[in-house]
């Protein structure tokens, strides 16, 4: 795939000229969070950013969507089929560990027997341009523990990385390159490839959090009973946060709403932290205390997700490290974990 | 691509009330567009979202059999917002199904093998189906002996009434039918299903049991047929939990790495052992 050079300082109005082809969504300010929004003239696409509050997953799987729609009739109800939302799109700034969730999530929802429509129509209409991180920006960023890392193309289908003076832009895929004449530049030789090796070796080290996370996979399939369970989950609030920040959480809830003679039914995100979400009509709940949602949580991100999909679903942003009201560090555990 | 998530459209075409406390009621659903119907292929174990206006779906466990063509039924006891709405309703009403979902009963392990159907209270409706699939002409010969022992709490509780008495006429089915208690109608048989498993069971020799009731029957049962030789193989049953996606997305019906929506509902006590208690 061919590579390129663009000038430092042209980044920004590249962007912005997409924005006026076509429907971009940008990192930008908002208040005093980085947030990803549809760029519209005046907006400033931030180029040089930490990482955005919120994950980018949003794109492709909505907080919440219209499953199809219904009518009400004499009769009961007639269905008048699936909405289809999805335009393409272009997604700027990724950070490679979010750019990573989508290749994560890309499992569960593009299975082979059961492919999830809304979400892979999405996907494929939606160019994703990621922005390396020279600087991983936050001590809580881990992304090399969980097979990333700053400077990663996974999820991407063109990469951007910094070089100081000048952009390496990396066409990765078909969809990257029919973006192409947005990149105009000279062409990268080999070069290229030395000068990233480099920075992408300093970025690594700069990264100063790391856990064992791929070695827990085995000690979790004989732990589910241990004493362990009781202590992580004593201070959480249920509130959600780590799970709605979280760029691989894909949890969700399916509910009808109806006005007058037409309903919908509606797709929203939902968190393995609610007592509700296992509880059943009859009143049983089968993970009735935070302790077995903490453990199913845990479990499902470096246990399951590695038995079905050979993948650790979690990619290192940190966010929920960043974020928890009462400060519950994902990092502890797995490294608690590892020494059980 | 095909969009699991669109109910298909049905008509209720008949409504049974099944039981005197008038909270379980069996639907019979026919399809609005014939196509759907050769689409719909299921096997006994399955399960389907019903769909009902303004209220949402719930997960039911087909009671039909695909010997039986032309509709499918469900059994559905009066319990959450969907399920007591779909009480309410008369024939005629248009809803919708989505569906066949999950694993079946693993008819072709059961073939050639003696079966063993236990069922207890209102978790008789896939155990039903599977019945009914084994004793269809084009199928009996394909089974060994079948003995099923079903028990309810009092007669009135009792569910298939008219298919029981049916089976009950037949040679090619041991049916054995039990009540907690008795009331001065009752002719049949009094005790708990695992005090009668123990007394019709068959030996474990080349047989399968499968078992589906409350967690007490299951508990007070399953010792039964371990005295009697049967491994863990060779005892089915089916889980239920909170479900809503159906297809192993949505990410709370799981026990350890398995969805019950698409990796069960139907496990062996040997499958289940591999698995976390958590359900």
């Amino acid at each position: 795939m061919e590579k390129r050079y663009i000038k430092k300082d042209s980044l920004n109005g590249r962007v912005k000229k997409m924005a006026e082809a076509g429907l971009v969504y940008a990192p930008v300010k908002d208040g005093d969070n980085v947030l990803f929004q549809v760029l519209t003239p005046g907006m400033e696409p931030l180029t040089a950013y930490a990482n955005s509050k919120n994950a980018p997953k949003n794109f492709f799987f909505p907080h919440t969507e219209k499953l199809m729609k219904y009518t009400r009739t004499e009769k009961g109800m007639a269905f008048s089929g699936e909405l289809a939302e999805a335009r393409e799109a272009v997604l700027f700034g990724v950070r490679p560990c979010d750019a990573r969730s989508f290749v994560l999530l890309d499992m569960l929802f593009d299975q082979e027997k059961y492919r999830d429509p809304y979400y892979i129509a999405r996907r494929e209409k939606t160019t994703v341009i990621s922005l390396a991180c020279i600087h991983p920006p936050y001590t809580t960023c881990f992304c090399t523990s969980v097979a990333g890392g700053p400077t990663d193309a996974a999820g991407a289908d063109i990469l951007l990385t910094d070089l100081g003076d000048r952009y390496l832009v990396e066409f990765l895929t078909p969809k990257g390159e029919k973006l192409e004449a947005h990149f105009s530049g000279d062409k990268a030789g080999d070069e290229a490839d030395a000068r990233k090796q480099a920075i992408a070796a300093q970025a690594e080290q700069e990264i100063t959090s790391r856990i064992p996370a791929k070695e827990i996979k085995p000690i979790l399939d004989v732990n589910f009973e241990h004493p362990f369970w009781n202590t992580i989950h004593q201070k959480c609030l249920a509130c959600g946060t780590c799970t709605y920040l979280c760029p691989t959480c894909h949890c969700f809830d399916i509910s009808d709403e109806q006005k007058g003679d037409d309903g919908i039914r509606l797709r929203n995100w939902d968190s393995c932290m609610f007592p509700l979400f296992t509880l059943e009509t009859s009143g049983h709940n089968p993970r009735p205390t935070q302790k077995e949602r903490w453990r199913q949580r845990a479990m499902h991100k470096f246990k399951y997700y590695v038995d079905n999909f050979n993948a650790i679903a979690c990619v290192g942003c940190g966010r929920c490290v960043m974020y928890c009201p009462v400060n519950i560090d994902i990092r502890k555990i797995v490294t608690d974990i590892s020494k059980l | 691509m095909q969009n699991p998530y669109l109910p298909i459209p049905v008509v209720v075409s008949k409504i049974i009330t099944e039981v005197e406390t008038k909270d379980i009621k069996t639907f019979r659903l026919e399809f609005l567009n014939k196509e759907d119907e050769a689409n719909f292929k299921y096997l006994p174990g399955q399960f389907a979202e019903l769909s009902l206006y303004g209220k949402g779906e719930s997960p039911i466990g087909i009671a039909s059999s695909p010997t039986q063509p032309g509709y499918i039924e469900f059994t559905v006891q009066k319990a959450g917002v969907v399920t007591s709405t779909l009480h309410e309703i008369e024939e005629g009403t248009h809803m919708g199904v989505r569906g066949p979902l999950g694993n079946s009963w693993p008819i072709e392990y059961l073939e050639g093998k003696n079966i063993v159907v236990v069922g207890g209270g209102f978790a008789f409706t896939t155990l039903r189906s599977l019945i009914n699939y084994m004793i269809h002409d084009d199928n009996r010969k394909r089974f060994g002996n079948i003995t099923v022992i079903y028990g309810a709490r009092t007669p009135g509780l009792l569910i298939y009434k008219d298919e029981l008495a049916e089976w009950q006429k037949r040679s090619d089915i041991n049916l054995n039918v039990t009540v907690d208690k008795g009331d001065a109608s009752w002719k049949g048989r009094e005790g708990f299903v695992p005090t009668v498993c123990k007394e019709v069971a068959p030996g474990s020799e080349n047989a399968v049991t499968v078992i589906c009731g409350p967690p007490v029957m299951i508990r007070f049962t399953l010792p039964v047929f371990f005295d009697l030789g049967f491994s863990k193989e060779n005892i089915v049953t089916s889980l239920e939990m909170r479900m809503k996606c159906g297809i192993g997305k949505c990410g709370r019906c799981n026990v350890g790495n398995k969805y019950v929506c698409k990796d069960g509902p139907v496990f062996t006590l040997a499958e289940l052992d591999k698995l976390t208690k958590e359900y």
